[in-house]
């Protein structure tokens, strides 16, 4: 018999070399194999380690080029390919410097691919996103006199992991969310762009703690129009002192003079409240500039007319402090609850 | 006594599948044509292991002997890897290659042989045996024979301890570990500590269930092993006058050896015969360790060795040796 040891690792870098990685993975499909195989077959091919690590499903498998597992490594390079695994939180990697290369760059491809299956078909699937906003469970994580076991298990059904952190979330017209607590990912695709208040990241059992900051961060968000310009997603993480502002404005309180102003101010012209919003938030009067799409000068004589309507200088620390108060608490009084 | 089988063999089910990691190894191989005698002079080129790869940047001293052959034969060679660091008498691997008898050299199967080695500080003895066709039966035997009772009488100069002298080998290498075990027993030679047969070849009838199971399937089938063992014993083959020491599964006395590790696929022609040799050296008092690998196919190791199956295999492998030279 012919000795063939060492052969997996040889593979030349030419196009017959992608086809029989394509081949290789797709009989591991086809056998159903596990994810160390899948893993140990990319570290072959690629004749580097290589591992997967899916936070949600708490799946970690790295495996060296030699096939031996060993799951200890150094952090993840950002010199790494990678791809994410889809349809969940999963990511591959390939330990060597990049690019991949067109052989690497197939091997994560197929690798990924295989090990999708293999994570539904033995990890669970990943929730969809319609159960992932089932409101029976999202209410059930929420309340807290409801039984620990049922909250948790609400938490499976909804795809969260016991210990992996978790946010709630609040959505105009009184819907709520769970999303994972990390990455703090921009979840707005998930959200349907829809205005919404993110809570501080929390164990799953104490998701609770997370839907009051999240219902606050929500009476901050924004329309995101000209009307109410500003963010439409709020992190209750970055309120600070806001929300103890927002707990003193509640439903009925007189809107303070500030806000009169700037209504009044916002009567005058269309440009008026994108325009003060963009310049009380932007670094500069030229980044304000910028990002409205007007000439520097042209926003100094803007400016100088909304400061006339409003009765104060927005232009020194003090009035613009005094112009970002007046947004919020302008907010706080549209979102009375 | 032989293998157990009905008069009328029963029919055998479909090959049993291989392990996954396995049959995705076998599609990087593109498709084998099946094996014929013409194809061996391309089969017997390769390049030899030159001692400087085999030194292992000096963890292995390195030597090629010519030593006598068998009575009125041409002289031998034997390869002799030797950890550098240890000066103490050390036990041995006494190597018989495989290649179905009728390929290899003294090299091939060396560096798992080292691996092991040097895993556990062995020395390695490999010989250099006369292939058939053009060296029938007894030839490649004798020569393995020949190199064992030589290595034994020069232990000492070679600082090997000949009380601790494992013969082991893959494949038709195996089936001559097992034979040169018979004939050392039979001729009062060299008193081994272990028999390590890895798939051994042993049963030239080629009819148990697994050879007529894996006809035209894998590495080593049902039409391979025929030419193989054809080679070695033309017309003899299959025939009533086999010799067990070409055959060891013929040997009707299996009691009185050394312990044997035997390990095969179960997805392989050997599976059956292998498994039997265990059973029989059982059944006659000795002492055997059997491995059947789910879903392995001939030398499954050797191909894919990063397969999880594969590195399991091979840690069996050096347990069993450790056990053994421990005591």
């Amino acid at each position: 018999m012919k000795e063939l040891a060492g052969r997996l690792s040889a593979l030349d870098p030419d196009a017959g070399a992608a086809i029989q990685v394509i081949a290789y993975f797709d009989r591991l499909v086809a056998d159903r194999a596990g994810l160390e195989a899948i893993v140990r077959g990319a570290a072959v091919l690629a004749g580097c380690p290589a591992r997967l690590v899916d936070a949600d499903r708490r799946v970690r498998v790295r495996v060296l080029a030699d096939g031996l597992r060993q799951d200890a490594g150094p952090p993840p390079d950002p010199q790494w390919p990678t791809v994410p695994v889809p349809g969940g939180t999963a990511r591959l990697w390939l330990e060597r410097p990049g690019p991949a290369g067109p052989v690497g760059a197939m091997v994560l491809e197929r690798a990924a691919a295989a090990a999708r299956e293999v994570l539904d078909r033995t990890r669970g699937r990943a929730p969809s996103k319609g159960r992932r906003e089932d409101p029976a469970l999202v209410e059930l994580l929420l309340d807290a006199s409801a039984p620990r076991e049922a909250r948790l298990q609400a938490a499976r059904d909804l795809g969260l992991a016991k210990t992996a952190p978790a946010r709630a979330v609040a959505l105009e017209g009184g819907e709520a969310r769970i999303v994972p607590g990390s990455p703090p990912a921009d979840p707005s695709g998930d959200l349907g762009g829809r205005r919404a208040g993110i809570g501080p990241a929390v164990p799953v059992l104490d998701l609770p703690d997370s839907w009051p900051p999240a219902r606050t961060a929500l009476r901050l968000a924004a329309e995101g129009t000209d009307q109410d310009p500003g963010p439409r997603v709020v992190y209750a993480d970055e309120l600070g002192g806001l929300a103890v502002l927002a707990a003193a404005v509640g439903p009925g309180s007189e809107p303070p003079p500030d806000v009169r102003s700037l209504d009044h101010a916002g009567a005058a012209a269309p440009w008026m409240l994108p325009t003060l919003h963009a310049f009380a938030y932007a670094p500069s009067l030229r980044t304000a500039a910028a990002e409205l799409t007007v000439h520097h000068s042209t926003l100094q004589d803007r400016l100088a007319h909304a400061e006339h309507l409003l009765g104060w200088s927005v232009r020194t620390p003090r009035g613009r402090l005094r112009l970002q108060l007046a947004f919020a608490l302008r907010r706080l009084h549209r979102h009375p609850v | 006594m032989s293998i157990d089988l009905p008069a009328t063999p029963a029919p055998v089910g479909p090959p049993p599948p291989f392990d996954s990691e396995l049959a995705a190894a076998l599609t990087l191989m593109g498709e084998m044509p099946a094996f014929t005698l013409e194809m061996l002079p391309a089969m017997r080129q390769g390049v030899t292991l030159p001692h400087e790869e085999l030194s292992r940047d000096g963890a292995f001293l390195v030597e090629d002997r010519t030593v006598p052959g068998p009575a009125g034969e041409p002289d031998i060679s034997l390869l002799i890897c030797r950890p550098a660091e240890v000066t103490t008498p050390l036990p041995a691997i006494y190597h018989t290659h495989g290649g179905g008898m009728i390929i290899g050299d003294n090299r091939t199967g060396i560096p798992d042989m080292l691996d092991i080695a040097r895993e556990l500080q062995l020395v390695v003895v490999s010989v250099e045996y006369r292939l058939a066709p053009e060296h029938p039966h007894p030839a490649p035997v004798e020569d393995c024979y020949a190199g064992l009772t030589w290595t034994a009488e020069h232990a000492e100069e070679l600082g090997i301890d000949p009380d601790r002298i494992v013969v082991g080998g893959t494949s038709a290498g195996g089936g001559l570990a097992a034979a040169i075990a018979l004939l050392a027993r039979d001729r009062g030679g060299p008193a081994l500590i272990g028999q390590l047969l890895l798939c051994p070849m042993l049963d030239d009838r080629n009819d148990t269930p697994s050879a007529l199971q894996m006809a035209g399937v894998g590495v080593w089938d049902h039409s391979a092993n025929e030419t193989g063992w054809t080679a070695l014993l033309g017309d003899r083959r299959g025939g009533p006058d086999v010799s067990p020491y070409a055959a060891p599964a013929r040997a009707t006395d299996l009691s009185g050896l050394p312990p044997a590790f035997i390990d095969v696929g179960s997805a392989e022609t050997f599976r059956d015969e292998d498994v039997a040799y265990a059973s029989r050296i059982w059944q006659a008092g000795g002492r055997a360790e059997l491995h059947v690998w789910p879903g392995g196919f001939h030398g499954f190791d050797l191909l894919a060795p990063q397969a999880m199956v594969s590195q399991d295999a091979k840690a069996a492998r050096v347990r069993w040796l450790r056990r053994l030279l421990d005591a």
